[in-house]
């Protein structure tokens, strides 16, 4: 496997793009540096689907291909006879951290510890519910630390937020319960899972979320999207407030299984990925800030002016942070090919398309397909265009320039790239 | 031109019926007795209880009756009008070493005909605790998937196609007029004759949209009194109980036809290595363990009443019935979602009416039905069962973690059909046909207050019109029929919409689809015939499909009619070897072009089904039948089918290319066969009664859950290779009126799936009576 020298050894902590934050130390809350991921040994996971765009229980042929570069210079990557098939054990919404998937499986029944090794998924450790039960795919997560990963999601009636505490290390349950937030009047159903992140910088759990009508497609969101900010330790709500703007969360029903819409920048400040909805129904994006030491929104404060809707943000460094977007103009079902990679400056404010050699990078389709990954100053993004072959483009952030990557074969839906560490 | 030079007028004759009975000497029935007229040129046989039906034309006729350890009768008689005749036969003093049965039963006769056809005798099976799922199953081009024990869900595919793309029917009417609760696992064996499976090209009078092909349950219909009655038990608390008879008015025209059959199982076979948490160990564990929430429980009862051969009807019943079904569900699409209290309940209630009446060289049936179904699901325990029958509090109900549940459907079935026959002359006819079904989907929930109600109504009409010509003695036979399709839907339900649909579709549309076929016969000599048949066949979506089944099937609104162009070759014959030796075969290869074939889908995540369209599919393969029968004694049957079904959408709907282009479809049985072996021993101690041994085995390859072509091999899902023997043992006395059988079923006791990880009973043993008067 490849070895990558770290240029900021320093920094012993990870965070993926997925919303996934590490730290030194099991004991410590973690520290969440402005310095992207520096990794030793690693490897991707390409996941891809074979009938259609997964996401949104869509029931698709899901396979994991491990592969140790994405540079130009590999053979086009191809899935025939080559691959895991996972749809049996694993959801492609999952939680990856380290060399670790952490989900609930299809089993439903259990949370799991997997890695997936030799064309096989190997179940590192299982551990059956106990009070607290989840649904496959249906929730959200946040790391404390290394080894302390808290579940949290709507109950089956959507009527409570339930949590669970869990030691990744043997799947133990350290703590479960429910979150102390009252249903807000005129609500009947919690959203499925809200949004759940962690700062380490002031020690709090900041939980998003919203309350709607009852019925489940004509179901109207009765109040603007709710920030709960709770201790770690003891899980107590300290604050339950309502954002300043009218808007939701991006994502609402799988946490931050395969998209980001969060993260927080190297000064501490928390950004959260939210949408509005015009008069006529158009929907329009906005990025809003929690300032460091604060837990209420910047008001004046929005990162995404753009038109369109944002899908997924990965924070890269340097106050930039490489974002999947839709141009809503152009279509949007999961399938449509409106969709488009940005840098976004979190200081300017600015959107910056991402283009190679000059050119628009193309339209990729697939809403829940947002194929991110950082590692290494490197943004690893996956374009599924339209007439053309799933093709991996790398965006240096350090150099602001974007090189080939690997192609993929025609024929497959383009999904997730996932940075997985070697197991020492 | 060849319908032009076909259609010649020639002087017509009327068409009679000869129906009768042939008993022996001590007025006890003689089963299957051959009836050959005017040297073979028209045949019949006698059911098992005697009785002969046969339509024949005006004029004079020899007919010569024969059966085994019987003198050979021969008469003769002039048709000139309905004709009712008892024949008794004579017991042969020597003992007749065997008789040169000519006879061909009705079921015969059709698949000798000139579609695609196997029919299922039912006498010989009569005896056995078998369901109809079971007899079909064993037939060549045909498999039944089920997902577990007594009353679990089942797929039938013929030919290759989706068990969906098959239409049921009891005596040409569609079987849900029944009721959702009544299918092929629990309509009573004792009151069906045969069943008629037609693979690919269907007979327009079924007005049926079928694109496989069709079930046609054809019930027993004798003219006598009599009661018929069962009850068996086996294996995982099964009990079945059968009764039904017929009883005609002294005086009068009016016939009265009771039928009442209840099942039970609580289906608690064992699982095999099943996952259990251990405590001890502290993770997962496998093992094997007993279901524990399989109840079924189904109930049906008819009574029908009518007159035959009135001046204004040939026949003439009206008929109510009442179903009822109970289901405790164990597991989700896999048997890794366990459950422990969720259930699943249905009553149906039907009122029909069915005329037959014909005039001369016209014929004319009608059938009305209305059936009210109600459906219900119950999901309202918050609890996670294991398969150790422990459970944990759940967050959410047990089927899909959300609010506890009981979702109600109500679908209203009315159901319309009429037909009309004219014969031109004896070589061309005409058949027109119409067929109204009209399904609603009223779907509340009594416990989920946020479940948003619905009303979703389907109504399909089938227009058919059919030209049938007959020529060189009825050596040649073959059939034109052009067929519309009016498929309307009105769809109100918006919950789940990413997983339905519903968000997609035109919520209320009407659309008009073709169909048009053609099938013809040529029968050389006996050793040798052929026939062949095409047809472009339109499918529409079942309300299974569309709608979902509430439980385990998610609907799919936005789901399109199957289009198909069915291609069907068969060859068949009879050899005889001496007098005792007769050997007949079957092979016949079919095509099938599928545009937006719909297939079931498991998504292992939700554990749920769901039914797709593939674009494009290609289905060819081949069956064949080969069976030897011995002095009436000894019976060999062996089948075979092959099918290779490949997706043929070269690109995907947004123009980039498809990676399972040219790829075999997954999840589908391809290869399987089956032998069968039976020996009857006659007047072991008592006189005229019969011990039959039988053996069957079944062999399925194995075949991929997902597309074969991806992924390492290592990492695959699969459905096993299935090795099921059978055996079983019956003996029947005092001619057939007492009936005692002993079975046991996959006596090997192997692992069987037919679906992805839901295991099927293992080894299981039966013991049925059975006594029928008349």
């Amino acid at each position: 496997m490849r070895k990558f020298k770290s240029l900021f050894a320093s920094f012993m902590a990870l965070f993926f793009a997925f919303g996934m934050a590490s730290c030194s130390n099991n004991d410590e809350p973690d520290q969440k540096p402005d310095d992207p991921t520096i990794i030793q040994d690693y490897h991707f996971d390409l996941w891809v689907a074979l009938d259609r765009h997964g996401g949104m229980g869509r029931d698709v042929q899901t396979l994991v291909r491990s592969l140790n570069s994405l540079e130009a210079d590999q053979p086009e990557i191809t899935f025939q006879g080559a691959g895991t098939e996972v749809n049996s054990i694993l959801s492609l919404e999952t939680i990856l951290k380290g060399a670790y998937y952490y989900q609930v499986p299809v089993s439903g029944d259990r949370f799991a510890k997997y890695i997936i090794k030799d064309n096989k998924v190997e179940v590192i450790k299982e551990r059956r519910f106990q009070k607290n039960t989840y649904s496959t795919r249906k929730y959200t997560h946040a790391w404390i630390n290394d080894n302390t990963l808290v579940i949290m999601a709507a109950n089956g009636d959507a009527s409570q937020i339930i949590w669970t505490k869990l030691n990744a290390e043997d799947m133990t349950i350290i703590s479960e319960g429910t979150l102390d937030v009252k249903m807000p009047e005129g609500g009947e159903l919690f959203t499925t899972s809200g949004i759940l992140t962690y700062r380490a910088s002031d020690n709090k759990l900041f939980y998003f979320y919203y309350a709607k009508t009852g019925k489940a497609f004509g179901g109207k969101r009765v109040t603007p999207m709710m920030t709960a900010v709770i201790n770690p330790a003891t899980m107590a709500v300290e604050s339950d407030t309502p954002c300043f703007l009218d808007c939701e969360m991006v994502g609402t029903a799988y946490g931050e299984l395969l998209q980001s819409t969060t993260f927080i920048d190297g000064n501490n400040n928390l950004y959260i990925a939210c949408v509005t909805d015009d008069a006529e129904g158009n929907e329009h994006s906005h990025l809003l800030k929690i300032p460091a030491n604060s837990t209420s929104f910047d008001k004046d404060y929005d990162g995404f002016t753009a038109e369109g809707k944002l899908i997924s943000v990965m924070y890269v460094g340097n106050n930039k942070a490489v974002a999947y977007a839709r141009e809503d103009k152009i279509g949007t079902k999961i399938d449509d090919f409106s969709h488009y990679y940005t840098v976004l400056d979190v200081v300017a404010k600015t959107s910056t398309p991402i283009t190679y050699n000059g050119q628009d990078l193309g339209y990729s389709s697939g809403r829940f397909s947002s194929r991110m990954a950082y590692v290494n100053h490197k943004a690893y993004i996956g374009v599924d265009a339209q007439g053309k072959s799933p093709q991996i483009y790398i965006y240096d952030v350090e150099k602001n320039q974007t090189s080939l990557g690997a192609t993929m074969s025609s024929g497959y839906y383009f999904e997730q790239i996932r940075v997985v560490e070697d197991v020492k | 031109m060849l319908f032009l030079s076909h259609l010649c007028l020639q002087a017509a004759k009327p068409v009679y019926t000869l129906y009768g009975r042939v008993t022996n000497a001590s007025n006890e029935p003689v089963s299957y007795a051959a009836l050959s007229f005017n040297d073979g040129k028209f045949v019949t046989t006698t059911d098992v209880d005697g009785l002969f039906q046969i339509k024949l034309e005006r004029g004079v006729y020899t007919c010569k009756t024969s059966a085994f350890s019987y003198q050979a009768y021969e008469f003769t008689l002039d048709m000139a009008k309905d004709t009712d005749y008892n024949i008794e036969l004579k017991e042969d003093a020597v003992q007749l070493q065997g008789v040169n049965v000519i006879g061909k039963s009705i079921g015969k006769q059709l698949e000798e005909g000139a579609f695609s056809v196997n029919a299922v005798e039912i006498a010989p099976n009569l005896n056995k605790m078998v369901t109809l799922n079971g007899l079909i199953d064993r037939t060549a081009g045909v498999k039944v998937r089920r997902e577990g024990g007594a009353g679990s869900d089942f797929d039938l595919t013929i030919n290759g196609m989706s068990g969906n793309s098959i239409r049921y029917f009891i005596d040409g009417v569609p079987l849900e007029t029944k009721g959702t609760g009544l299918t092929l696992d629990n309509v009573p064996l004792n009151t069906v004759e045969r069943v008629e499976l037609y693979k690919g090209v269907v007979p327009s009078y079924l007005g049926s949209d079928a694109l496989g092909g069709a079930v046609n349950i054809v019930t027993r219909k004798k003219r006598q009194n009599f009661l018929d009655a069962s009850y068996g038990i086996a294996s995982f608390h099964t009990h079945s109980g059968d009764i039904t008879g017929q009883y005609y008015v002294p005086g009068s025209a009016i016939v009265i036809q009771p039928t009442f059959s209840v099942n039970y199982s609580r289906n608690d076979y064992t699982m095999k290595g099943v996952e259990v948490w251990s405590e001890e160990q502290d993770r997962y564990i496998f093992t094997d363990k007993k279901r524990f929430h399989d109840d079924y429980f189904s109930l049906f009862g008819q009574i029908e009443a009518g007159v035959n051969d009135v001046k204004w009807a040939d026949r003439f019943f009206v008929g109510v019935s009442y179903n009822k079904l109970d289901k405790d569900i164990q597991t989700g699409a896999m048997q890794n979602k366990v459950y422990g209290e969720a259930s699943r309940h249905s009553s149906s209630f039907n009122v029909s009416a069915h005329y037959n009446k014909r005039w001369d060289r016209v014929a004319s049936r009608l059938t009305l039905s209305h059936t009210w179904d109600h459906s219900e699901t119950v999901d309202t325990a918050c609890r996670k069962y294991s398969w150790d029958g422990t459970w944990m509090p759940s967050s959410g109900n047990e089927m899909n973690n959300r609010a506890r549940t009981i979702r109600v459907y109500k679908r209203p079935l009315t159901v319309l059909n009429a037909g009309i026959d004219y014969e031109l002359n004896e070589h061309n006819s005409f058949a027109f046909n119409y067929m109204l079904n009209r399904r609603g989907n009223d779907r509340y929930d009594e416990a989920d207050r946020n479940f948003e109600p619905s009303n979703d109504v389907v109504t399909k009409q089938i227009f058919s019109l059919t030209y049938s010509q007959s020529f060189f003695d009825r050596k040649w036979q073959t059939s034109y029929f052009i067929k519309d399709y009016i498929n309307s839907l009105s769809i109100k339900q918006t919950d789940d919409f990413t997983i339905t649909g519903s968000n997609e579709i035109d919520r209320d549309k009407t659309k008009s689809y073709w169909g048009a076929g053609i099938g013809s016969r040529y029968l050389f000599c006996k050793p040798l015939a052929l026939k062949g048949s095409y047809e472009h066949s339109v499918r529409l979506p079942l309300s299974r499909e569309l709608l979902g089944n509430g439980t385990t099937v998610y609907p799919n609104l936005s789901l399109n009619p199957e289009k198909s162009n069915n291609f069907n070759l068969g060859i068949f014959g009879s050899c005889y070897f001496g007098e005792v030796n007769r050997l007949s075969y079957e092979a016949n290869g079919f095509i099938r072009h599928v545009d937006n074939y719909i297939r079931a889908t498991v998504s292992e995540r939700e554990g749920m089904m769901q039914y797709v369209n593939e674009p494009a599919i290609d289905i060819k393969g081949f069956d064949m039948e080969l069976s030897y029968i011995w002095n009436s004694s000894l019976q060999i049957t062996v089948n075979g089918s092959w099918s290779d079904a490949r997706d043929l959408k070269k690109y995907k709907t947004d123009g980039n290319p498809s990676a399972t282009y040219k790829n075999r479809v997954p999840n589908r049985p391809w290869f399987f066969g089956n032998i069968d072996a039976s020996y009857i021993f006659r007047d072991i101690v008592l006189k005229s009664d019969r011990l039959r041994i039988s053996a069957e085995y079944q062999y399925i390859h194995w075949y991929f859950l997902n597309w074969e072509a991806y992924g390492a091999v290592s990492s695959k899902a699969r459905i096993p290779t299935q090795n099921i023997t059978n055996l079983s043992l019956s003996y029947s006395w005092h001619s057939d009126r007492y009936n005692l059988s002993l079975e046991c079923n996959n006596i090997f006791d192997r692992l069987a799936y037919d679906n992805y990880m839901l295991q099927k009973p293992g080894r299981s043993f039966g013991v049925k009576f059975r006594i029928f008067i008349n």
